[in-house]
Formats: C-alpha cells, structure tokens, sequence
C-alpha cells in the first residue's frame, strides 16, 4: 500500500506504511499472545512479548523503508536468519549448528575491516561502532556508510514517535 | 564578444525558461529531501551527461546544450557547475537565472550557476579569461557548500575557467572519455590522478556529513564545521565545543543508540498496555496522523503537489475523541521521556490551527478506513505490503 506519488524513501509515505505495517503487527501480536491479561502474565511472558514488539517494529520499518535501502535489507535478512537460527536451536537443540549459520552473507560477527585502515585522515576510528549500530553497515565503505546513516536516522525518528504516539494514545 | 552573447541570450531566454520550468517540475514531482538528493541524482544517465560535456566546448551548439533534451542535462551542470561556473558578465543572463531561484538550499546556487555556465562556456571566452583571476577564489567556497554529487566515481568538479582554454588554464585536465568523470585540480593543486580521485572522494564523505550533522540535533555547525577541512586531511584538531573531545561521528553514534533505546523502551510500553475493549483502528490511525502532521508541519517542503483530500466529515468526528483524550494527563510512571518531541497533547490542542489537508497522510487516512473497519470487527487482518 504505497502512496503512489511519494518515493519510498520520502517520510511521509515511511510513516504511513509504517504505522499501518505496525499497527496490524500489534494486533497480531496480541491475538497470540496469552489471553489473559497482562497484569496476570509472567516475567517471561512479558519479556517475550516486549521482544516480538520490537522485532515488529524494526520489521516493519523496514519493509516500509522498501528494499533499495541497504540496511533494510541488512535488517530482514537478520530477522528472518534469527528466526531461522532460533527454529534451529529449538528443533535440534545443537551448537554446531548454531555455529554455521552465523557467518552469513553480512558478516555481522566477524570485524573485516577492509579499507578502514585508509581512512584515518578524518580520524575515522568511530566508524567500526557505526558499522555495528547500523545494520548491514559492514559491509560497506564509508561514504555508503553515511548515506545508510542518514536514511537510518530518519526511519528511527519515525518510528520513535509513531510509536510514542501510539503508546501514548493508549496509555491515556 | 558582448552583443553576440546578449543575441544569443535573447534567444535562448524562452528555451532556458522553458527547461527551467521543467526542471522545477521535475524536482517538485519527488519531494527533495535534502539527505536524499545526491542520491537521487546518483542514478542520472551518463550519456546525457557526457553529451552536456562536450557540447559546451563545441562554440558552435550552444543552443543544443539548453534546448536539447530538458529533463537531465542540467544536473550535469550540478556538479561542475557550483565549482568553476564562468562569472555572467551580461546582466541578461544573470536575470533569468535569478528568476528561477525558487529552490531553498543547495540547490538554488547550483542551478542558476549550471544554467549560466551552459550558455557561458561557448560565448564568454574572452570573459573567462578577463575573470580568471576571480574564478578560482570564487569557486572555492562554493564548492566547500555543495552537497550533490551526481556521479558514482569520482566527483564532476570544473574549478577552472571555460574548458575550451586549457593553455590559459594552470589546472590540469584529465582526459574526457566515457565513463571517467572528468576532475578538474584547483589551482596549485596536486594533479596526479590519485590526489583527485582522493580529494573527490573526500569531498563526497563531506557533503554527507554535513547531511548528517543538520539530521542529528545537538551539533552545532559552526563549531564543528571546521573539523571537516575539505582539502587537507587533518587530524580533530579543534574538536567539538559542545562537548570537549566528542566529534561529529561520536555524535551520530550516540543518536543512533538513543534511538535504539528509545525504540526499546517504547515496545517495553506496548507490550504492557492494557488491552483495551477494542483496538480502535480508525482512532489510532487518525490521531497520530494528526499529531505526526503537527510535529513534522515545519519541516514539510512541498505540500503543492499533493491533493487536497475531503476529510472534513471525518475530521469531526475524530475531534471528539480526541478532546476527549486530552482531557486525562498522561502517566509516565514507567519511563522518562525525552521531551524534546512533540506530544499528543500539544500536537492536539493545536489542532484547530488550519493544517491544510493537502498532505498525503489525510489522504491515506480515508484510503485506509475500510481494512481498518474490517479490523476493528474482528476479521483476521491481511499484511498488506
């Protein structure tokens, strides 16, 4: 459901998908969730829940944000592996295979770093922590890597306060 | 020299403002953003490019250069033409040009100066090499202010006077052959074509940090401007004066983990929220669009394109609901809150101030009424995507 008339990478279109994508996430969410309510749940309960809220939220930004976005795609591909992982870890119960998934194409544990020892003209010493903040931010250079910050940074701004203003709609 | 340049400016003033026009539709048409246009015009084609390249060398089409095809040609001269860009000795053409001024930012000294250089390179020959002495210093700053780069490779950067005279010129040239960019070295510049493509490629990691600086609050541009040295690499000598050793990049580091944490605390609170008698789709919807207006109602640019949309009848009956909303203060007994972004509260009260419902999101607002209807029944909700 995209505004026609806006590119996907315009805020306002972001925001729309978004809080749609968001919204019946939530509602999603809380149909699987225990049908008691939530003063009743455990801990537990509410700390899964709280996590699925926000592997929602990060979802469907993402999807909002549209797939030309690098870290967008960086992000889904780490919730669907994490997923997948996690499936794994249930199913069999192993390390190992825990152990060869990890990799991946991102390359998200492993600390490449491939032209950073070039760029110590602008004291780029910080640009490993921004690779690890922005997903997918490894893999890139760094002119990418501030191109993907910046798209990034507007996304979360959007997502911060769509859901402050849902949490607050609620919270009243 | 001078009476042919004001004939042909004659006659290429109805052509310039005819693809003038153009253009601004062009860029109206996808909404600029100012951390997206370099990258909108990452995807220009070359060929168009290389085609605006040569013809402002060849004396004889200059005409072809403004009237040829109007959509593209132009963001070629984005890139040359906010270094280099001939000084317009004839006031006709500074005219028409100032006419078209209608793009805030960045933009603005980019397009007159590439509509001026268009015509100027084949005409002003003589006046290229009156003024260039003045070029160089000029070019200068207004290179340090661009922050587009249309080309993937290296920069399109003319510092120097008018191509066509290289032996005047003390800049050196490199070769203008498809798919090179072609880079042009300042005077008492290095020429190698390491140095220029290290220098083109330091002044695009520029241009977007100076995006991410005006996106991160908290970063005072003047204290931190000078950090960003376009020419010589240089350790943070001066620093930040916000906060005493922080530079730019630590700052956008702790945004993004503000964020993050922010995002954290706020799915904690969704997921603690009652669940209420009825997720009420239509109310949500509506309120926070209202609200997220409200708060991004300063920072929209072009609201002329899109639509107004009828909502009137359903904006009142929201209203209700939101008085009513606002009536309770709210209890944050869980979290703070930064208070820097607008609250629902504000945003609500203020509603009455006339948005004009020419923004999209009103618009989606009654695009999506009825999935939302069917959501509030009950019915099993469908990813749309």
């Amino acid at each position: 459901m995209k505004n026609p008339q806006r590119s996907p990478t315009n805020p306002g279109s972001v925001r729309s998908r978004f809080t749609q994508v968001f919204l019946q996430s939530l509602l999603r969410i809380r149909k699987h969730s225990p049908a008691s309510s939530s003063s009743s749940s455990s801990l537990g309960e509410f700390l899964k829940r709280c996590h699925r809220v926000k592997v929602a939220a990060y979802v469907s930004m993402a999807r909002a944000a549209g797939t030309r976005r690098a870290w967008s795609r960086a992000m889904l591909w780490r919730v669907r592996h994490d997923a997948h992982r996690h499936r794994l870890l249930q199913g069999r119960c192993s390390r190992s295979s825990s152990r060869e998934r990890s990799p991946g194409k991102k390359k998200r544990r492993t600390k490449k770093k491939k032209k950073r020892r070039d760029d110590q003209e602008h004291g780029f010493g910080n640009a490993e922590k921004l690779q690890k903040l922005v997903p997918g931010g490894e893999a890139m250079d760094f002119s990418c890597l501030l191109d993907e910050t910046a798209h990034y940074i507007k996304c979360l701004v959007t997502q911060v306060k769509v859901m402050r203003s849902i949490a607050d709609f609620y919270s009243l | 020299m001078e009476p042919t340049a004001l004939t042909l400016a004659g006659s290429t003033d109805a052509a310039l403002e005819s693809f003038l026009n153009e253009e601004i539709r062009h860029l109206i048409a996808p909404p600029p953003e100012s951390a997206n246009s370099f990258t909108a015009l990452l995807g220009l084609p070359r060929t168009r490019a290389i085609e605006l390249l040569h013809s402002p060398e060849t004396p004889n089409s200059p005409g072809v250069a403004v009237s040829g095809n109007p959509t593209r040609p132009y963001f070629n001269c984005l890139g040359d033409g906010g270094g280099g860009f001939a000084f317009a000795a004839d006031s006709e053409l500074v005219v028409p040009a100032a006419r078209y001024s209608v793009f805030a930012g960045e933009k603005n000294d980019s397009l007159e100066t590439s509509s001026q250089k268009v015509k100027n390179e084949p005409l002003t020959e003589s006046d290229s090499n009156h003024n260039s002495s003045s070029q160089p210093l000029v070019s200068d700053p207004t290179v340090e202010n661009k922050g587009q780069r249309p080309p993937k490779r290296k920069d399109r950067e003319k510092k120097g006077k008018a191509s066509a005279k290289k032996s005047k010129n003390e800049s050196s040239e490199v070769a203008e052959e498809l798919p090179y960019v072609h880079v042009r070295a300042r005077r008492g510049q290095a020429t190698d074509s390491h140095s220029l493509a290290e220098r083109a490629r330091r002044e695009k990691i520029n241009a977007r940090m100076k995006l991410l600086q005006e996106l991160v609050p908290g970063c005072s541009k003047v204290a931190l401007l000078g950090t960003w040295c376009i020419d010589k690499p240089q350790q943070h000598s001066e620093g930040s004066e916000i906060s005493g050793t922080a530079t730019v990049l630590d700052e956008i580091i702790n945004h993004v983990q503000s964020l993050q944490r922010q995002v954290e605390l706020l799915s904690m609170r969704l997921a603690a929220v009652n669940p209420r008698v009825d997720f009420n789709m239509d109310s949500i919807f509506a309120a926070e669009n209202v609200s997220l207006v409200e708060s991004n109602f300063p920072s929209m640019v072009m609201p002329l394109m899109w639509p107004d949309v009828q909502v009137n009848g359903s904006r009142q009956q929201y209203h209700q609901q939101w008085q009513f909303n606002s009536l309770p203060p709210p209890v944050w007994g869980r979290e703070q809150d930064n208070h820097n972004y607008v609250t629902p509260e504000n945003s609500l009260l203020s509603y009455d101030s006339p948005a004009n419902s020419g923004f999209p999101i009103c618009r989606t607002k009654s695009f999506f009424i009825s999935p939302l209807q069917r959501l509030c029944t009950q019915e099993p909700p469908k990813m749309e995507l």
